[in-house]
């Protein structure tokens, strides 16, 4: 309806909270004079980025090109693997275990192996992201994927429907608000996973990642380039959260009760 | 009997005041001090660890201790807030610091050419830094000063370069990696493992920072020089018997890392000493830096945009 107004009205709180912060932060760094190594001004950090424009979006692309991909796969493994494990109790049983222990290794330990089965550079970041964000879209995905209303199920068989129909028109509609929610994690876990991958086996030079950035700009003493490049990683961390936010919205607000506009 | 009694309490209180006065004496004048290395326990801190056990440090009024370090902070950022008095770095930090606000100085330098050099397989028949970064590949090398300069002087390179980890494991596993080395560390670990590494060292290629620097804070030296001057002599004292005999520091620095086997401890020990000592140190003393090293490597930093050139190459450092 008044989508314009909606999102003024929804995003000047947390602006004027990021603009008074910002303020302050500029006024207490001056008038202590904490030195730049400990906590770069923000006018300074604002400076960077008006000085660098061309490099930043470079990296900005980089790290967003891994973390999408990353990201995508995440979406299509994690939902068909929640869907296979849905297929049966005791695969689920056999196998869900290997899924939170996958989410429990951490990447810092498999960035060896990752930097010698695929070298360094996109594949390898994109595989860390992937790591990293996929196993709340197969938790979500298959909590879902589990909790249809039993009378509906019941409704179903007596139907006569096949295994796929009940599948595909019955547990995955109502799954679709767990799968969004899901999905919203694995974005910003995405981005995550990109810039730590970028860490362990990014490619310097020119085709740095933000993550190869921030290691450097530590490297270097240049806190602004820090700060500026960390910025980055949450709007870019942000931006796809929203893209996921988005889409969720307009996939459920015809039926669903937790995206229908509120009423008052 | 009674008499006996009489001259026991007479020498106790003979040698009380002179026993409290000692005790006093020696809680006033060792004071404790945090050296805060910049890596882990291996050859290129044998000195310090040696100082240790020969009590070089406590001669000269410190009791030191010795914190290791992996990769994290950055080692001046701890001697700049005081969360150490003094800690090693590398000279390009302590420029790169200064440009950041930080008032660190250097007072002792370990090693007088500049170790890091780049370790390829020999079987690729490189002559040469140039070759590695004119050839298809990978470079593991951690985005620093040197590698800025080796990028200037060499052009977009045709190598890959991805950021360095502090192993050897992909180096030997992959024959078309090279990677940045101690010239003192990774080759040889890399020879003991069957791998044929062959190294190139980067003060060849005109980039010679002096490395593994003591450094404290600018004010340290201000208002306290003795103390610094205390802790650069008992440096110097440790790092001469290191390099006469490092067995006894290998032994102790072994049992901190083990991940260095005792082989590599002896071998890496005997391949830094050229570097260590020179005809310059034999001179004027081991440890101490001269203004013109200072000054051309701030002016390599300032040419390539890493520092500007407020930051003066004499501040940083002093011979105590």
């Amino acid at each position: 309806m008044n989508g314009k107004r909606n999102i003024f009205s929804a995003a000047w709180p947390p602006l004027l909270v990021f603009l008074a912060a910002t303020a302050l932060a500029e006024v207490l760094v001056r008038l202590f004079q904490v030195p730049i190594f400990l906590l770069p001004p923000p006018s300074a950090v604002l400076r960077f980025i008006a000085d660098h424009p061309a490099d930043l979006l470079t990296s900005l692309s980089i790290t967003a090109e891994a973390a999408l991909i990353g990201f995508f796969a995440s979406a299509l493994v994690g939902i068909l693997l929640a869907i296979a494990l849905s297929a049966s109790n005791l695969v689920r049983r056999a196998f869900y275990p290997y899924a939170v222990f996958f989410q429990t290794v951490p990447i810092v330990a498999i960035a060896p192996l990752l930097m010698i089965w695929c070298g360094p550079g996109l594949t390898a970041v994109a595989i860390s992201a992937f790591v990293v964000s996929v196993f709340p879209v197969i938790a979500n995905t298959l909590a879902g994927l589990l909790s249809t209303d039993p009378a509906l199920e019941d409704l179903f068989r007596l139907n006569g429907a096949s295994a796929w129909s009940r599948l595909w028109k019955l547990r995955f509609p109502s799954a679709t608000p767990n799968i969004v929610t899901g999905l919203r994690i694995a974005a910003g876990l995405a981005v995550i996973g990109t810039v730590v991958g970028e860490f362990l086996v990014g490619l310097l030079g020119t085709a740095e990642g933000l993550g190869v950035r921030i290691i450097s700009a530590k490297k270097m003493g240049r806190t602004d380039e820090l700060f500026a490049d960390v910025l980055m990683a949450s709007l870019l961390g942000l931006a796809m959260f929203a893209a996921v936010n988005l889409a969720g919205r307009l996939l459920l607000r015809h039926w669903h009760a937790s995206e229908r506009e509120e009423t008052s | 009997m009674r008499l006996r009694w009489k001259r026991l309490i007479i020498l106790v209180l003979a040698i009380a005041p002179a026993a409290l006065l000692t005790t006093h004496a020696d809680s006033q004048n060792i004071s404790p001090v945090t050296l805060t290395l910049d890596w882990k326990p291996e050859p290129e801190f044998g000195g310090f660890y040696a100082g240790q056990i020969i009590g070089s440090f406590a001669r000269h009024g410190l009791a030191a201790d010795i914190q290791p370090a992996g990769e994290g902070a950055d080692t001046w950022q701890l001697v700049a807030t005081g969360k150490t008095d003094f800690a090693t770095t590398a000279a390009d930090q302590v420029l790169i610091a200064r440009r950041s606000g930080a008032d660190v100085i250097a007072f002792f330098t370990v090693y007088q050419t500049f170790p890091q050099g780049i370790m390829v397989h020999k079987s690729r028949g490189f002559t040469g830094i140039r070759d590695v970064f004119a050839h298809p590949g990978v470079l593991l090398a951690e985005d620093n000063s040197w590698l800025h300069y080796l990028e200037a002087k060499f052009g977009t390179p045709v190598v890959k370069i991805a950021g360095y980890d502090g192993g050897i494991a992909d180096f030997l596993a992959r024959p078309d990696y090279s990677q940045q080395c101690f010239v003192t560390s990774e080759p040889i670990l890399a020879t003991h493992q069957g791998s044929d590494p062959q190294t190139f060292l980067i003060a060849d290629e005109g980039f010679n920072p002096y490395t593994t620097v003591v450094i404290c804070k600018g004010d340290l030296w201000r208002n306290d020089p003795d103390r610094v001057k205390a802790m650069a002599a008992a440096c110097r004292e440790g790092w001469r018997a290191y390099l006469d005999d490092p067995a006894a520091a290998n032994a102790a620095m072994h049992a901190l890392n083990s991940d260095m086997d005792a082989q590599t401890f002896t071998e890496a020990a005997a391949a830094q000493k050229p570097l260590i000592e020179t005809d310059q140190t034999k001179s004027a003393g081991l440890g101490t830096m001269a203004a013109q090293r200072w000054d051309d490597l701030a002016k390599q930093l300032t040419d390539l945009g890493v520092i500007d050139s407020t930051v003066k190459g004499e501040d940083c450092f002093v011979n105590p």
